[in-house]
């Protein structure tokens, strides 16, 4: 029985899966870190006066959010790498400016909304102590803003774990991706595809188990 | 110290101030009364351009402030401010609220913006609180500490925006009583409220506000007790 499981695609495929696995943890954290630096650039520029700032953040948010991450992805692999700049991107480079773009327009709204939660009175007490906007903003609004954005990244960072496999298209060799070959070589398509789901569940439970403590520590 | 003419201030269609004079004199204490929607707490936050000032002009020593050549953060620095949510920041201690400005505006050292800052806390009663979080104070202990944050900028001027108006009655005197030192002191001070005894006792002089204007200003004894608009007189009939 030991040996019968041990013998199985359950077990035997694991050292395969977890190769994608580093691939889709790399593509993930890596498009979230820029995600998020885009994602504040983009949510500040939505809270402009500045129209021209202002439109442009709300095309980027509004563009990317209304079209489908596997359209833009191939866009980037396809689209833009051959026909427009003519220069070939590997892969995973594609997968991360995806990640970044897509994670980038949601982290967008998560930045905005939780600047926006912060009182008005908060900026007008720095703003009348003679701080500038931007002092204002950096040591008064946005620590406690980011508090209350902590929450939503955490499930960005789930939203964006799984769409790491929608890569598997332009054969970046993430964690389905790996799946994929897997059993297209051995035919054992239901028991890797359990292991596959298994590996997403082992991270995306208890990163959803700990934001639900930070919540709570938090109490935002 | 501030000279206001001719101030107007519009929302949009509506005009909330329809031409302020005012001036208000070196250690002066105006405090300005009247209904709510009358604009007294607009005009207020218009004499340090927390509201842009549609048309006219505000003065404050040798700045005015709406032109658009003045440095507004170098006034704000000299003009403190209580708000009536006191605004404290709440991811800061009561010390950190407080040596923030003249760390970051004056460029303080750190060990200077305490010792100052300690000096205040003590003198509105706050030194065992230094370290205390904004939460775990109450109001009255807020808006004291909010006090001495604005103190810390060592201001010309300070402006009360009803300062007690969010406190429990039995709150009220402990506030009241640190603007009384302060106004002892010879702090100009323009102070909107709706403390009457303390508009009474403490201000120079009274300016009665009512649907953007200015109706009637003088000493306190004269506005309490000789009011001459019948506006005036109307409003202390229903306060008083």
């Amino acid at each position: 029985m030991f040996e019968a499981l041990m013998d199985s695609a359950y077990v035997k495929s694991l050292p395969f899966l977890f190769e994608g696995l580093q691939l889709t943890l790399l593509i993930t954290v890596i498009g979230l870190i820029l995600g998020f630096i885009l994602g504040a650039i983009m949510g500040l520029a939505r809270l402009s006066k500045n129209r021209l700032t202002y439109g442009i953040s709300t095309v980027f948010v509004e563009v990317v959010r209304g079209t489908p991450i596997l359209a833009q992805v191939m866009f980037i692999y396809f689209g833009l790498s051959e026909d427009l700049i003519g220069v070939n991107i590997s892969g995973l480079t594609a997968a991360i400016i995806a990640i970044t773009i897509n994670a980038g327009a949601y982290i967008a709204e998560i930045v905005r909304g939780a600047v926006h939660s912060i009182d008005r009175g908060q900026f007008e007490a720095g703003r009348s102590l003679g701080l500038t906007e931007r002092q204002t903003m950096r040591y008064i609004v946005w620590p406690q803003a980011f508090k209350r954005m902590i929450p939503p990244l955490g499930n960005q960072f789930i939203i964006s774990l799984k769409d790491t496999s929608l890569f598997s298209v332009i054969a970046v060799g993430e964690l389905l991706y790996m799946g994929r070959q897997y059993f297209n070589a051995t035919a054992e398509v239901f028991e890797t595809l359990v292991m596959v789901c298994l590996i997403y569940l082992m991270i995306t439970i208890p990163t959803s188990l700990i934001l639900r403590r930070i919540e709570r520590k938090l109490d935002v | 110290m501030i000279s206001v003419k001719d101030l107007h201030k519009s929302f949009g269609d509506l005009e909330v101030l329809k031409g302020i004079d005012a001036e208000v004199q070196e250690s002066e204490v105006v405090c300005v009364i009247g209904p709510s929607g009358s604009g007294k707490s607009t005009f207020l936050r218009c004499l340090n351009l927390l509201e842009d000032i549609t048309s006219g002009e505000v003065k404050i020593e040798q700045d005015i402030i709406n032109d658009p050549n003045t440095d507004i953060n170098r006034v704000r620095s000299q003009v403190g401010m209580v708000f009536q949510h006191f605004n404290l920041f709440p991811h800061m201690t009561v010390l950190e609220n407080v040596t923030l400005g003249p760390i970051k505006v004056k460029g303080t050292d750190e060990q200077q913006a305490n010792d100052l800052a300690m000096k205040l806390l003590e003198k509105v009663g706050l030194e065992d609180k230094a370290e205390a979080y904004p939460d775990s104070l109450s109001g009255g202990q807020k808006q004291r500490a909010a006090i001495a944050r604005s103190l810390a900028m060592e201001p010309s001027v300070m402006l009360f925006d009803e300062p007690t108006s969010s406190l429990d009655p039995e709150l009220v005197g402990d506030v009241l009583g640190v603007m009384k030192d302060l106004a002892k002191e010879g702090m100009t001070m323009v102070v909107v409220t709706h403390e009457m005894g303390f508009a009474r006792e403490v201000g120079d002089r009274v300016m009665f506000m009512d649907e953007g204007v200015v109706m009637e200003e003088g000493k306190p004894q004269q506005i309490f007790e000789n009011p001459q608009n019948p506006r005036t007189q109307e409003f202390l009939s229903k306060i008083l």
